[in-house]
């Protein structure tokens, strides 16, 4: 699962959930894609799931990119405790995804092979997704 | 290639604003500049734009308002999920001029049953006459054996167009196909390194 090495700050403020992907909303690296279409955000296990249902579909041959990395904690207090006391331990590692922001790739099988793949890995994902391809030449 | 011509309209609002006005008409806020000319801000008809962008380098003429300018698309923003032009820059060419542009690298046949076709470079500088830029280069890659490389060398030019990229650089390669048992070995690997990094939480907590 990815996970940092080593953060700077252990506990950090909730990212930011508003406005679009500023880049990465385009497939640049394989020939399909997974396109977040709402904001959410990624755990490090949601990513490795949805890695690993793409991985096991297409079985033999194709390649997968991962364009989102979970770099940001996320605390959480122990249930039933009082107010205060300070932050709350790290709990998650997620990814700040915003709509527009291609996720994952796919090169090296058939357009029908990777749509079921990536539909099986949308499954996993927390928000809605759509499928994208790669547009040849497109200024 | 042909001409695409657009009417455009000489622009004198600027700012989000403006900006936004002009994309609720259906229009398209755009700047043109280039060999040393003071930028014109422009707006363009938007279904018009879209059509001719959907070809890449295409070479535009811009008539209308005291303007009658070849340009080539140099920037073009788009909304991420909707795919509509918000702003587009052309850059303005002469008849006869070079110019660099990248154009596109498309594919042609299959590669050999156990190989995995690797494309490393999608798009390829080259140098060619602005009225005269290719629509793209097509590599043959039926039955390539794993382990073969195409450079940028190796690709057949379009007449009229040169390289602008360093011969060397790698177009697409052939790599073996990832084995079942590989593949098991990397989600092993995966789960293993879950584990290290939990371990490795507490020791950048000893850090601070």
């Amino acid at each position: 699962m990815l996970i940092p090495r080593r953060v700077k700050h252990r506990k950090q403020h909730r990212p930011d959930r508003h406005g679009m992907a500023k880049g990465g909303t385009r497939v640049v690296f394989g020939e399909y894609g997974i396109q977040a279409l709402e904001h959410s955000y990624v755990t490090n296990r949601q990513i490795e799931s949805a890695r690993i249902a793409m991985t096991r579909h297409i079985r033999r041959g194709g390649k997968v990119w991962i364009n989102i990395y979970p770099d940001r904690p996320l605390t959480k207090k122990p249930a039933e405790t009082r107010m205060g006391s300070g932050k709350g331990s790290p709990e998650w590692w997620i990814a700040n995804v915003k709509p527009g922001r291609v996720m994952f790739e796919l090169s090296g099988v058939a357009e029908p092979v990777a749509r079921e793949a990536m539909r099986r890995a949308m499954h996993k994902l927390p928000m809605k997704c759509r499928f994208v391809k790669r547009e040849v030449g497109e200024a | 290639m042909a001409e695409v011509l657009i009417a455009a309209e000489s622009r004198t609002q600027f700012g989000k604003g403006a900006a936004r006005k002009i994309r609720r008409a259906d229009k398209v806020p755009a700047v043109l500049y280039g060999h040393g000319t003071e930028t014109k801000h422009l707006t363009l008809p938007g279904h018009e734009l879209m059509i001719a962008l959907r070809t890449p380098n295409v070479l535009i003429r811009l008539r209308g308002d005291g303007i009658d300018e070849l340009a080539l698309p140099k920037g073009v923003q788009r909304d991420p999920l909707k795919g509509f032009l918000e702003h587009v820059d052309l850059l303005l060419v002469k008849r006869g001029e070079k110019v660099t542009v990248e154009i596109p690298v498309t594919v042609v046949g299959d590669v050999h049953p156990d190989g995995l076709l690797d494309q490393q470079l999608v798009q390829i500088a080259v140098e060619a006459e602005a009225t005269h830029i290719p629509e793209g280069i097509e590599v043959n890659v039926e039955g390539l054996e794993v382990g073969t490389q195409i450079t940028a060398a190796d690709l057949t030019l379009p007449r009229g167009t040169t390289l602008a990229a360093e011969p060397e650089t790698l177009v697409l390669h052939v790599t073996a196909k990832p084995t079942t048992v590989e593949g098991e070995a990397a989600e092993g690997e995966a789960a293993e390194g879950a584990e290290g990094a939990a371990e490795a939480a507490p020791a950048g907590e000893a850090a601070e």
